[in-house]
């Protein structure tokens, strides 16, 4: 567990980073400050790993001080992940990771071997291990980045905006990996980002900070989606939260209907594994956008039912096969009481298609 | 104006084959007051410029250092040298030491502070202490900055290193220095060719060195390009 207690940051000329921050990210749990540029998160951030010493106040990592362990020696058992990777170009990939193994004492031969096996696990082709960094694309280093801060298998992670640096797409897969990673490893995570959809996604618990590192709110991605504390986190939200609020509801609750229902004329096509192949009315074959209930969310849910145009999305299971159909009322119904709103708000125009048909 | 048969006369004289005057014996004094000096510039010069580079205090140093130096007129400090030490290897090695020393310190200073600052962020937040920092990421980004400050010091320590010969001492330059005395003109365009082949010799042998210090990218990139532009970072 990473405590701040009081933790602050003043600078010698007087200006404040931090004013006194109370704050514990669980262990094992992915703790995420984000806020606008010059909130001090990522000053607080290096406080737990000493890059920035705090004026008053301390940070405990499992109730011990961070201060009472040598700078260096502190740092080979955190992992630190920044956004430009910050990988040394003079060295190949492989031993870039090997670094901190090498550092705790380990021989070439074990520290390289485990770095294979990191290379692996971030997703990296084993061809990777003797390129250099300048070979790699960002995506790639920045997964060398995460390798190196695993390689010595520190149970504290501290990430500086890793993935603000590359674009949109390969974000989103580095954000994937890393919550696959994470329910493998289990690290006690801090995770400092400006982009709150980032932190929304990724946090178990996310700190919303204002100037000064002021905790604005501190809450799990949902309860900050639906009950924001005020309007300046509201604001800071953006807009659709109530939607990207479903982004983190899984899909499982919502109801099925058998895949041989007619809908508006509309029946699906399978194939002979029982994959959805379209939605036919008539002479007519239009694409069926498809969900799988154990893995998505609510809003992927939705939307695959807004774009059928027989109104209900096609329920997969993990092989592709079609186990149900979710209609948009069945949907909605699956939001529950507590986000009516957005659900009063739909037209009138939806399809009657019966009581939802249980199963999941 | 035969310059060509200068240069035969001078290259044949029996004198110039064996004994004291021989070109062999000649190059190798040469070459051991430029070996010596430009030993006491390293020394004196990289540790300093790498610390300065480091910390990034003391910049003011290498400015006022390397200014006050090159304003140095060698002879002078040749002259003053002797006045001081008496005639001996002293007298000649202050003034190269003078000279090699300043592109040495700048070269370190320079190499040093220039490793980007993300990499040193993140090998001291992974755990290196400074020392290691210094020795595994900064030393590795300034080498070839630094191989280039040394050609530098070497091609003036070896083009300058005739001094020797005003005091009374031994090199390349006792051909020129003689030469001129006695109005042996052979002497005089061999000698100063010997010293201009040995300079150029010096520069070519950096080359190789400084493209293996050069960073990966640098070097495996090298033959896509048609031709360098400017020295590697």
């Amino acid at each position: 567990m990473i405590t701040f207690e009081g933790a602050a940051k003043r600078h010698p000329d007087g200006t404040v980073a931090v004013e006194g921050l109370d704050l514990d990210g669980p262990a094992g749990r992915i703790t995420v400050l984000v806020g606008p540029s010059g909130c001090g998160k990522t000053t607080l951030l290096r406080m737990v790993n000493r890059m920035v010493e705090p004026t008053s106040g301390r940070v405990l990592l499992n109730g011990e001080d961070v201060a009472s362990l040598p700078a260096a020696r502190l740092r080979r058992g955190i992992g630190y992940v920044i956004q430009q990777a910050g990988l040394f170009p003079h060295r190949r990939v492989l031993d870039n990771v090997a670094t901190v193994p090498r550092l705790l004492g380990q021989d070439r031969r074990t520290a390289r071997a485990r770095a294979a096996e990191l290379l692996e696990l971030v997703g990296l082709p084993p061809e990777t291990a003797r390129r250099y960094p300048f070979q790699l694309s960002g995506g790639q280093q920045q997964r060398v980045g995460v390798a190196r801060a695993l390689a010595a298998d520190p149970p504290v992670l501290l990430m500086d905006e890793p993935f603000s640096a590359v674009d949109p797409v390969v974000r989103a897969g580095l954000q994937e990996e890393l919550l696959r990673l994470q329910s493998e490893l289990n690290k006690t995570v801090l995770f400092v980002t400006h982009d709150i959809e980032e932190a929304v996604r990724l946090g178990d618990q996310v700190v919303v900070l204002r100037e000064h590192g002021r905790i604005a709110q501190c809450a799990d991605p949902h309860t900050l989606l639906t009950a924001p504390a005020n309007n300046d986190v509201a604001a800071f939200l953006g807009r659709d939260r109530g939607l990207r609020g479903l982004g983190l509801r899984p899909a499982s609750t919502v109801g099925l209907l058998p895949t041989g229902t007619e809908l508006h004329g509309w029946r699906l096509a399978v194939d002979a594994n029982g994959r959805p192949e379209g939605w036919e009315r008539g002479g007519e074959r239009r694409p069926a956008p498809v969900f799988a209930p154990a893995a998505d969310s609510l809003r992927s849910a939705l939307d695959a039912a807004v774009l059928s145009p027989a109104g209900a999305a096609v329920a997969v299971d993990g092989t592709g096969r079609a186990t149900g159909l979710a209609t948009r009322a069945a949907v909605l119904a699956a939001l529950g009481p507590s986000v009516e709103e957005p659900a009063a708000e739909r037209p009138a125009t939806e399809p009657t298609a019966g009581e939802p048909a249980g199963g999941r | 104006m035969n310059w060509l048969g200068w240069l035969t006369t001078f290259f044949t004289a029996p004198a110039r084959q064996s004994g004291p005057d021989a070109i062999a014996h000649r190059i190798a004094e040469h070459l051991v007051f430029c070996g010596e000096a430009l030993l006491w510039a390293v020394v004196l010069a990289v540790p300093l410029g790498v610390l300065i580079g480091y910390t990034g205090r003391g910049a003011f140093v290498v400015t006022a250092l390397t200014g006050a130096a090159r304003a140095l007129p060698t002879l002078g400090l040749v002259t003053l040298a002797v006045l001081l030490a008496g005639v001996g290897d002293t007298a000649v090695l202050v003034p190269l030491v003078a000279l090699a020393a300043p592109p040495l310190l700048v070269a370190a200073a320079e190499g040093v502070r220039g490793t980007d600052p993300v990499v040193r962020d993140a090998a001291l937040g992974i755990g290196l202490t400074h020392r290691q920092v210094l020795a595994r990421v900064c030393l590795p980004a300034a080498a070839p900055v630094l191989l280039a400050g040394l050609r530098t010091a070497t091609v003036q320590t070896i083009a300058t290193a005739t001094v020797a010969a005003y005091v009374g001492l031994g090199g390349l330059g006792r051909y020129v220095v003689d030469g001129l005395a006695t109005k042996d003109y052979p002497a005089t365009v061999g000698g100063a060719l010997l010293v201009v082949l040995l300079a150029v010799a010096a520069q070519l042998l950096f080359a190789p060195l400084i493209r293996r210090a050069s960073p990966p990218q640098a070097r495996l990139t090298r033959r896509t390009r048609t031709r360098r532009t400017k020295e590697p970072r």
